[in-house]
């Protein structure tokens, strides 16, 4: 066996893949785990056009064709991807002589991770990213229960769970009944570099946006009732009586419609913007113009908008909740409101607008804080300690 | 020689008639000084027992809600693995065959293949194709696909009539030669049965 630490990571999405959070995450991580002397190979589903076998930046990407059988449904397509993965996986562990932790992300790929670490007998390890119960609001049917079982199966079965907050930590704890000593906390991260690079002309890009007097203010999410599109709907009104400003709402959701007609019926439909989805280059650059990023979410496991916002040098709102809470500080990295006020976010929206001072402060100390505390170089060495800390228990059991 | 036979049921969680079957094999098995291991489901009677001879390794379902069959099998897979990988590395890595009853814990056999390069024998009871009536909804279909690699990856099928060897060669184009009919009814069965498990353990250990 080398000196050199290997990871098998298991996910169900990777660049090009990109669904949800999970695959810029294992992105970023795998490859500032592999500039640290990481190993990593990560197995995940094929994508159109993307090679059964790849080196990116070091790392080693093998994707297994994950729609080979017909699936009555989407769990139990997961389920089936899953046997598929467990199956490629293991012939490729035997192929590399063996490695030496599995690193399963969500229920996702739940079944493939607990399957090799038993027949390898190696340990494996969770990170949950979001739960069943946090998504839906509680569990209410068989569908939704089975898969709240699978999570709580695979955080069962890991030798550590990792969670991106804290406000994370004491949810999986309470919803899956952990004990404490199995949480770890680490946070997600973001790569400020991103927001460095610039090819265009912003002031002529914002105007696509916003007449040059109007300030923006941007939201950035998914526009369904948990990310609590509809406060910052109802604080427009409120926030043009002090100051000039242009909404940009980027995203899509099943709540669109209706917050579209209630802006129409309000007479403010020239002072709101839906643009929909957009590319990564665009939001970037959106998020760099933005004279407030405003999060109101309801719920939030971590917030990474924020950080964003954050690294784009967006002063940010955002309701006090959640991961949110943890990010930002109160009047310093940014402003906290009440969740679910539209009053009180009026009042730290105009607060941040109003006050050319206080949002250059802002600015500079969540720019500052993005970089020394959610950079992924920091973040994978707590991840390695992870891996190096499981691995010295795990060498004193019989498994070993 | 060392067998572990999967199976969906055994007595005493009987569902239709391949419980009575794996039973009298196993005890067949080791009546014939064959270390003849099960790996079963049950409920809540889980872990190892030694009946007639025949160590059974219970487990049940670590996920207890589902929305059909189909997901509660593909979640109790990684259970057989883990009873399967147990039984291997207590007995020093030596497992000359597995026979897997009908499609449940083919996913299982398939990876333990993949992973310790033990053959495995593919018994089959019954189809998808006759159970379904020929339906084809994704269900359907998502289960034949399961019998599909079964009858791809197993090195030896194991079928109680000359009309199922039939079937398994119209239905998933396997080549005959690889279907073995051994009755139960007839005195040859248990013949059959071993050596069918020989010839993969021999055609294993000339690899």
């Amino acid at each position: 066996m080398s000196d050199e630490l290997r990871v098998m990571m298991l996910t169900w999405e990777f660049p090009p893949r990109i669904i949800g959070g999970i695959s810029p995450h294992v992105y970023y991580l795998s490859r500032s785990l592999a500039k640290n002397g990481v190993k990593v190979y990560v197995v995940t589903c094929d994508f159109p056009g993307a090679p059964a076998h790849e080196t990116v930046d070091s790392v080693e990407v093998y994707r297994v064709d994950s729609y080979k059988n017909p699936s009555p449904d989407f769990a139990s397509w997961v389920y089936l991807m899953n046997m598929n993965m467990q199956k490629e996986a293991a012939s490729l562990v035997r192929e590399l002589g063996g490695v030496d932790i599995f690193h399963a992300h969500d229920w996702l790929v739940a079944n493939a991770g607990i399957g090799l670490k038993h027949v390898f007998r190696r340990p494996l390890l969770a990170t949950v990213h979001s739960t069943e119960y946090g998504r839906r609001n509680g569990i209410h049917s068989d569908y939704e229960r089975m898969i709240h079982e699978t999570e709580a199966w695979l955080t069962y079965e890991a030798w550590k769970v990792i969670c991106c907050s804290n406000y994370m930590v004491s949810h999986v704890k309470w919803v899956f009944g952990l004990p404490e000593d199995k949480l770890v906390m680490i946070p997600n991260g973001v790569d400020a570099k991103e927001y460095e690079k610039s090819d265009i002309d912003l002031n002529q890009f914002r105007r696509r946006f916003a007449l040059p007097e109007e300030k923006i203010v941007l939201f950035v999410g998914r526009l369904v009732y948990e990310k609590g599109i509809h406060v910052l709907i109802n604080a427009v009104p409120k926030v043009l009586e002090k100051v000039n400003a242009k909404f940009v709402i980027v995203g899509n959701g099943y709540m669109q419609q209706s917050l579209l007609e209630h802006i129409r019926n309000i007479g403010l439909a020239h002072k709101v913007m839906f643009t929909g989805f957009v590319d990564d280059k665009t939001l970037r650059n959106l998020q760099k113009c933005a004279d407030v990023s405003v999060v109101p979410s309801l719920f939030e496991p971590f917030g990474i908008v924020a950080l964003e916002a954050m690294a784009a040098k967006s002063p940010v709102v955002v309701s006090d909740t959640g991961g949110l809470s943890e990010i930002v500080e109160h009047e310093v990295t940014g402003i906290k409101v009440y969740p679910n006020n539209p009053d009180s976010l009026a009042w730290g929206i105009t607060r941040v607008l109003l006050d050319e001072n206080l949002a250059n402060k802002l600015r500079e100390n969540a720019y500052r804080k993005v970089v020394e505390m959610y950079n992924w170089e920091r973040i994978s060495q707590q991840i390695k300690r992870v891996y190096e800390i499981v691995l010295s228990e795990y060498s004193k059991t019989f498994w070993a | 020689m060392r067998v572990i036979i999967f199976s969906w049921e055994y007595p005493p969680r009987v569902v239709g008639k391949l419980a009575d079957y794996v039973k009298k094999l196993a005890v067949h098995l080791a009546r014939n000084k064959i270390e003849t291991h099960v790996i079963t489901y049950h409920d809540y009677m889980t872990g190892e027992f030694e009946e007639n001879g025949v160590k059974t390794y219970r487990v049940t379902n670590p996920v207890k809600t589902h929305i059909s069959v189909l997901t509660w099998v593909l979640t109790l897979n990684q259970e057989v693995e883990r009873a399967a990988a147990n039984i291997y590395y207590r007995a020093g890595g030596s497992i000359d065959v597995i026979d897997v009853q009908d499609w449940h814990f083919i996913p299982a056999a398939v990876t333990l293949k993949k992973v310790f390069g033990i053959p495995f024998v593919y018994s089959i009871e019954s189809l998808e194709d006759h159970r379904s009536h020929g339906a084809n909804s994704p269900f359907n279909m998502a289960i034949k696909s399961i019998e599909w690699l079964g009858m791809y990856e197993a090195g030896k099928i194991l079928v109680k009539s000359e009309w199922m060897a039939s079937e398994a060669v119209r239905i998933y184009k396997v080549p005959e030669a690889k279907v073995k009919v051994a009755k139960p009814e007839s005195e040859r069965w248990l013949r059959t049965v071993l050596e069918t498990y020989k010839s993969l353990r021999e055609a294993h250990r000339s690899v």
